[in-house]
């Protein structure tokens, strides 16, 4: 060894020109199948999303009229709309997101900014990790234990509750993910000039992480506008008119559980429009989320 | 130009107090440390330093590293109480305060102990709110008080002039030499009376250094500063004493000509002429 590096030979035997072509012969097919492989998932994918938006649009559109913004839920053969539900779903939404967001911005920015490693920080983030992929069905389950039997009744504020828990995790996961990122330089620069430690959090930290909170905010948006099983057992559904979060409250993905398996033509109609408008409607939200966020880059 | 400048030469006098002076050969001290140690855990990194920070002058602290400089510094505006397991112990003296009691008001502290940081860490925010951040934590200033504040801060620190038609933009779209020295307007705005300088130019170009480096000539006229770098040409530039640091001991603290030319210890010889570091 030392005697070959002193003569100033390579050590080894001769570079054999055939060893190498046939090397990078087998390095570029296994490039070329692996890639085509890559390419045939990636097309898959593609084409079942197009495949659902396009039967979507071609069986929904159809059926898209004034008329299923201006008019409620109607017994079969009467020309009925999904006002209530849509206003349902909007009314259902925005109170889970606005009950949801500031619990888990709380959690979020404890587990970043104050708990760190504790064992209290550690539970608290396992419990929150765990109710992120809990079934939603659960959820729906536990709010009807907590506030649908003891009050004797479904009801809008039920359907809300159940909403907010499936918000919570998602929004302490961006929230401590985002917080996280800010560099130790930026609080320290801050703690530097004097500040304590909640103006350091609330006007530079939550600064900072902005974009990406709201993100986060807009993803559990997305997710629970378009959320069934938590409502059956909760908000149940309603036939009639209705915006009082006492009584049961109509939502689109809910109407489209119960339209979708009827027998009756122009409710299996409806129910196509409601997807429709809900599928577009969660798009929407994450375009807009991804604007958001490459906003900030 | 010259109405700016004229009134800004008022403001110095007023917020710093103090004309243009003849600088003795060695000040009274501002801080004084004695018996200093501080540990990270069990480790200790600083061994019972005995150091003076003269007032209104420049100290510089050179060494390898790892040798305990920056910790020093930390140390000094008790930036370490944010790491649990650190700790320090010993005389760190200001106005008759020991800066590493327990019982010390941090945030006040920090007031009158302002810090630059290596990298630029402008918050994200305008140019003009990251100024006035630091000074709304310690003072309520009316509205033309505060404007007058941050172009007093910003002319200080060599940067009115670039920014003073962009200060309602994002201070994240200006150049890391600017962005430095607005962190350093942002310091001098809360007026601390010394300023500590963790290597303020490691991640700047040569001219943005050159103009730190005139910045901390003129500030020393106001402030006592204390320079963390590990350039020693910058130090013999920048400083009037300079601090020799090693393996977690302060080796030698002389006048900057001599640590640089005559030194009366071996290692810092070493150093200094580049055969260990």
């Amino acid at each position: 060894m030392s005697a070959s590096m002193t003569s100033g030979s390579v050590p080894g035997p001769a570079k054999d020109l055939k060893v190498a072509r046939a090397l990078g012969t087998r390095r570029h097919l296994t490039n070329t199948v692996v890639k085509a492989l890559c390419i045939a998932a990636t097309v898959l994918g593609l084409v079942l999303l197009g495949s659902i938006l396009f039967t979507l649009i071609w069986r929904g559109a159809a059926g898209l009229s004034l008329t299923v913004f201006t008019h409620t839920t109607k017994p079969p053969g009467s020309n009925g709309g999904l006002l209530n539900a849509i206003v349902g779903t909007l009314i259902q939404t925005a109170a889970g997101t606005v009950i949801g967001t500031p619990i888990g911005l709380m959690v979020g920015t404890y587990l970043a900014e104050y708990g760190r490693n504790s064992p209290l920080a550690n539970a608290v983030r396992f419990v929150s990790d765990v109710l992120l992929s809990a079934p939603s069905i659960l959820i729906g389950l536990f709010v009807y234990e907590i506030a649908v039997e003891p009050f004797g009744g479904f009801s809008g504020i039920a359907g809300c509750i159940a909403l907010a828990i499936i918000v919570i995790p998602i929004v302490v996961r961006t929230t401590e993910d985002m917080l996280r990122l800010i560099t130790p330089a930026l609080r320290e620069a801050a703690i530097g000039l004097g500040a304590p430690k909640w103006k350091v959090i609330v006007l530079i930290c939550y600064r900072a992480a902005m974009d990406g909170i709201v993100t986060g905010v807009l993803l559990a948006i997305a997710r629970i506008a378009g959320e069934t099983a938590p409502l059956l057992f909760t908000s149940l559904g309603n036939l009639n008119w209705s915006v009082s979060l006492k009584q049961p409250m109509a939502s689109l993905p809910v109407t489209i559980y119960q339209y979708a398996g009827s027998a009756f033509d122009d409710w299996v109609q409806l129910a196509w429009v409601g997807a429709l408008l809900i599928t577009f409607g969660v798009l929407a939200i994450n375009i807009a989320a991804r604007l958001v966020l490459s906003r900030g880059k | 130009m010259s109405m700016t400048s004229e009134s800004t030469q008022s403001q110095n006098a007023s917020f710093g107090g103090v004309q243009a002076r003849a600088h003795a050969a060695m000040n009274a001290a501002r801080i004084s440390i004695r018996n200093l140690d501080f540990f990270y855990g069990d480790h200790r990194a600083l061994k019972g330093i005995a150091l003076d920070l003269p007032d209104r002058q420049v100290t510089g602290m050179i060494g390898p590293s790892g040798c305990g400089k920056s910790t020093l510094l930390r140390v000094l505006n008790r930036m370490y109480d944010l790491y649990p397991g650190q700790h320090a112990t010993g005389e760190v003296m200001m106005d008759g305060d020991n800066i590493i009691d327990p019982k010390m008001d941090l945030n006040a502290l920090r007031a009158r102990i302002g810090m630059v940081f290596q990298k630029p860490t402008p918050f994200p925010m305008t140019i003009a709110e990251n100024i006035a951040f630091g000074v709304k934590l310690h003072e309520r200033l009316s509205k033309s008080a505060m404007e007058e504040r941050i172009e007093w801060s910003l002319t200080r620190a060599a940067l009115w002039g670039e920014v003073k038609d962009r200060l309602q933009t994002s201070a994240m779209g200006l150049s890391g030499g600017q962005q430095q020295r607005l962190c350093i307007a942002r310091t001098i705005a809360v007026r601390p009376e010394v300023i500590l300088l963790d290597e303020p130019t490691s991640a700047l170009d040569p001219i943005s250094t050159l103009k730190i480096e005139e910045l901390i000539d003129e500030l020393k006229h106001d402030f006592t500063i204390a320079i963390v770098t590990h350039n020693m040409q910058q130090a013999a530039r920048c400083a009037d004493q300079v601090a020799f640091f090693y393996l977690g001991e302060m080796v030698e603290c002389a006048p900057a000509a001599q640590i640089f030319t005559s030194p009366k210890q071996k290692r810092t010889q070493e150093y200094v002429t580049g055969r260990f570091g």
